[in-house]
């Protein structure tokens, strides 16, 4: 084993945070405002992690437990995709169910931390969130079960170190699970069209209203959690369209750093584009996440044989 | 052979003691245990052994009844769900005795314990019973048993209603089993499993009706959608724990007939793959969407059991698939899954059921929307439901995720495999889906039954079980977390049942496993991975507390002072934007009508396909009785004329004999 995965794993965990600052920043400057700096997440976690903490007196130790518990899956599942374009710290065969297992052991602690607080509030994000989790899941399985089929792949690092080389035949559905990928990243990381992370009305929240008595260093872990799930997906985005398995350690990482940075400016030029959905289309919007890539499988089933 | 036969007689001695010392309650119960227990010790000695390698001979009982020898045999198949019924039956038979000393001044406790041993026995008699006679014996003496432990409440209408829906259902698998066998022996010399195998070459195109005709049976006891009608009723009526064995283990004797079925027949055709295949899809969706508008918890927990099955049946029916077109891979890794999700979903469920009954003494209901807050007064309860529910959902790390892994594995290969069963791959999708739904059903329970305030006096009031209660819970959470933290104990065992099932040699078979083997090993690391990096997170918010500081308050509720429990948000809220997403598909609503917000459930099969049948059956029957005047002329005369058409019938066509 070599180091570079080690080092890729390091670069994620530093620069996650700066993706929803390039998101926001790439908002802000297409809607006509200056905006916050791309390290305003650096400067909220560090003011976050020196603050006290509020519980109350209704919570258990679930609600304690859950903001650990999300980020350390978070960060076991980076531990299996291939960071550096090659290979990842953990590979097995299908290690593609252990990623999407890990991201939803982590939403079910979050989920669970919110019912624990007993507010009706947090009842209503949690069970937001677990609708529209569940409706990705499949969409996520349809994605690695196209690319699968397109590289003959059956781990993570397997599929995504060979998708990029095999455009040449499979360019359509590859270019279908890119869709399907980049919806669900919008989706899993509540941005906008389904999910705003600005908004004030508790009513029309998804993922800020499940941690609203969340404070200081917890809250800082789950909007950590949240920045290095974005850099995952965007990882999984960056390692389809990005040939990089060829090039050299250190030009690896500079290239995906720098597509990954891309892929938050695309969020943010979603988000300043489009209005959001309202709760009821989002489920449509999920089924399209799916359809993509069903679609991909049936191109890929179909031209093999 | 003889340990086995030693322990299932241990284990009847147990059921007759509690009833021989009734007078005596203590005494009962502790004869009854301690001979349950060390009985199932001494059978699972053979079993262990028989999955470890060794090979048994076959016990033959010569009979002067038609149809050959009854003979009793323990291949790995067999010992597979023998550990199942004996481990996760000892287990609930101590938690019940608990359960039932609550109950005792209603009288017809001992006659329960004696049942649930005849129960136990029967199950172990099926799972190895080599011949169509015995087998069937044995299966109508664990429908019979069952059938008395379900109706144990009979003082309530629902409870007797539930007993006959399942008297009817069990006895239809019954009548399907003795014609498949019927029509099976024609072709054989006699009724022994091995006479049936060898008579396989000449069954032509009988062996896709048998197919079909098992298929039906065993799939209505398994509890396989649209068969599934009768299970969540009759799971829901039993006592607690005899619902943890029925949804743990009996239901399984249905997974066992199936592939005993294609050990038998040999490679099944594709369309009966992907018939099992389909439904078991059908099975899982929509028994976790079913599950979803329940807000009874046993009843919850048994519509997931149709959810389980259909894992289960996913499983079988890739690795159907694989025997048909001859992909050897596919086919391990099917039955692999299928085996493995048969044993974890016993640990986990049973698990459920004993929990929901601590749930229902400590506070004397199973509706969700009266519970709350249960977590602070039942810690122990609360730990192990918690492992058994990320359990069910399928969640690393435990076992429920090494089982789904492999099917997900298997569905994979199926896409890979360049033939008519890579459309198979999107059965993936619809294991991702039944996934994230668990999740949120499981999330919808263990919130509301055990999270937030208590929403009744009665949870409020509760307190945790005593140790012969918890100790069996714990037992098997930790068993879930054996099993899913070190799967590579049992992932070789459960590879050799699906060589069995897929009659793989052993050494092709190790070659085809070897990456699910050494994945299982992996697993061990992600797991530890996973707990190392928590380990670390929490150290480190532990030293950032250190330094800050820490408050204690009421939960924000966006300003408003006087917040009460019934404010929570609760399990038909929850659980509302699915139903209405998915509503249509499964027939369940949200009720919105004035004063009332709740989730509406439905049994779609019994309440609109079965009884509208049955009504429509009974008024066709009262045309019909105006022939029943009561003369004795009018009978003599249809007896005139009844022996009239046969001899005309003879006369006509009796020529040619």
């Amino acid at each position: 084993m070599t180091a570079a995965p080690w080092v890729a794993l390091g670069v994620a965990l530093v620069a996650a945070p700066a993706l929803p600052g390039i998101v926001n920043r790439t908002k802000s400057l297409l809607t006509g405002r200056r905006g916050a700096p791309v390290t305003q997440l650096y400067h909220d976690l560090a003011k976050l992690w020196r603050k006290g903490t509020v519980y109350s007196r209704t919570t258990t130790a679930v609600f304690r437990v859950a903001p650990v518990l999300l980020l350390a899956t978070a960060a076991a599942a980076a531990c299996l995709l291939p960071l550096d374009g090659r290979s990842a710290l953990l590979t097995f065969t299908g290690d593609f169910v252990g990623f999407a297992g890990l991201l939803a052991l982590g939403r079910f602690a979050l989920v669970l931390a919110a019912l624990d607080t007993g507010s009706s509030f947090e009842g209503m994000g949690a069970s937001r969130e677990g609708t529209f989790g569940s409706l990705s899941e499949p969409a996520l399985v349809l994605c690695f079960a196209a690319l699968a089929l397109a590289t003959g792949g059956t781990s993570l690092a397997g599929m995504f170190a060979e998708a990029p080389s095999v455009w040449t035949p499979a360019g359509p559905a590859l270019a279908m699970v890119a869709g399907g990928l980049l919806l669900l990243t919008i989706a899993e990381t509540g941005r906008v069209p389904v999910d705003d992370p600005a908004t004030h009305l508790e009513l029309t929240m998804i993922h800020e209203v499940m941690v609203l008595d969340h404070s200081g260093p917890d809250l800082a872990l789950i909007q950590y959690a949240a920045a290095l799930k974005l850099a995952l997906f965007a990882t999984m985005l960056v390692d389809i369209l990005v040939p990089r398995s060829g090039l050299p350690v250190a030009a690896s990482l500079l290239v995906w750093v720098t597509a990954a940075g891309v892929v938050a400016v695309a969020l943010g030029v979603i988000e300043a584009t489009m209005a959001r959905l309202s709760l009821v289309r989002v489920p449509r919007f999920l089924v399209a996440a799916a359809i993509l890539p069903a679609f991909a499988i049936l191109l890929l089933l179909g031209s093999a044989g | 052979m003889t340990p086995l036969i030693v322990g299932l007689a241990l284990v009847l001695l147990g059921g007759v003691a509690a009833v021989a010392l009734s007078r005596w309650p203590s005494l009962a119960d502790r004869a009854f245990v301690v001979l349950v227990v060390s009985g199932a010790g001494t059978a699972l000695v053979p079993a262990v052994r028989v999955l470890l390698g060794a090979t048994l001979a076959t016990i033959e009982l010569p009979t002067q009844v038609p149809g050959g020898a009854w003979v009793m045999g323990l291949d790995v198949l067999s010992a597979w769900f023998l550990v199942l019924i004996l481990g996760v039956g000892a287990l609930a038979a101590i938690f019940g005795v608990w359960y039932l000393a609550a109950e005792r001044h209603h009288g017809g406790v001992p006659q329960t314990q004696l049942g649930l041993a005849l129960l136990l026995v029967a199950l172990g008699l099926v799972v190895t019973a080599q011949a169509a006679l015995f087998f069937l014996a044995a299966w109508e003496l664990m429908a019979l048993a069952c059938y008395f432990l379900i109706v144990f409440d009979h003082r309530r209408a629902e409870v007797r209603r539930a007993g006959l829906v399942y008297l009817v259902a069990t006895h239809a698998a019954t009548l399907l089993l003795i014609v498949m066998f019927g029509l099976w022996s024609r072709h054989a010399q006699d009724f022994t499993f091995g006479a049936l195998a060898a008579a396989t070459a000449e069954l032509g195109p009988t062996r896709a009706l048998l197919l079909g005709l098992g298929l039906v049976a065993f799939g209505l006891k398994a509890g396989l959608v649209p068969l599934h009608f009768w299970l969540p009723e009759a799971h829901a009526s039993a006592p607690s724990h005899v619902s943890a064995i029925m949804s743990g283990v009996m239901i399984k004797v249905g997974i066992y007939g199936l592939l005993r079925l294609v050990v038998l027949l040999g490679a099944p055709p594709a369309w009966w793959g992907w018939t099992v295949l389909v439904l078991g899809a059908a099975s899982g969706v929509l028994g976790v969407l079913w599950a979803l508008a329940q807000h009874d918890v046993k009843r919850l927990l048994a519509y997931h059991s149709v959810e389980n099955v259909g894992i289960i049946l996913m499983g079988i029916g890739a690795g159907a698939l694989g025997l048909a077109h001859r992909i050897p891979l596919l086919a391990a890794l099917g039955f692999l899954g299928a085996a493995l999700h048969t044993l974890n979903h016993a640990l986990f469920k049973s698990l459920l059921f004993l929990g929901a009954g601590s749930i229902l003494r400590a506070t004397g209901t199973r509706e969700l929307e009266h519970l709350g807050g249960l977590a602070r007064r039942m810690p122990l309860t609360w730990v192990s439901f918690l492992v058994g529910s990320v359990a069910i959902v399928g969640l690393p790390p435990l076992n429920g995720f090494v089982s789904e892994w492999v099917v997900f594995q298997a569905l994979f290969q199926a896409g890979l495999s360049r033939t008519p069963a890579a459309l198979a791959v999107f059965g993936a999708a619809a294991l991702g889906l039944i996934g994230g739904l668990a999740l949120v059903c499981f999330a919808k329970v263990c919130g509301t039954v055990f999270l937030g305030h208590a929403r009744t006096a009665g949870a409020g009031g509760a307190v945790e079980v005593p140790t012969i209660a918890w100790g069996p819970m714990l037992a098997l959470a930790l068993a879930c977390a054996v099993l899913g933290v070190f799967p590579w104990v049992v992932v070789p065992s459960a590879a050799r049942v699906a060589g069995v099932v897929a009659a793989i040699p052993a050494g092709v078979l190790g070659d085809l496993t070897a990456p699910a083997v050494s994945g299982a090993g992996t697993i061990s690391a992600l797991a530890a991975v996973l707990l190392g990096v928590t380990g670390v997170v929490a150290i480190l918010r532990a030293a950032a507390r250190r330094r800050t500081a820490l408050a204690m308050s009421e939960t924000w509720t966006c300003g408003y002072a006087n917040p009460t429990p019934r404010m929570q948000y609760s399990a038909s809220s929850f659980a509302a934007p699915l139903v209405d997403v998915f509503g249509p598909l499964a027939g369940v609503t949200v009720d919105r009508t004035a004063g009332t917000f709740a989730t509406r459930p439905a049994n779609l099969v019994l309440d609109r396909a079965l009884e509208p049948a049955w009504r429509a059956l009974r008024r066709a029957g009262a045309r019909l009785r105006p022939i029943q005047q009561g003369r004795l002329q009018l009978y003599l005369l249809y007896i005139v004329a009844t022996v009239s058409v046969l001899l005309l019938y003879l006369a006509v066509f009796g020529g040619a004999r």
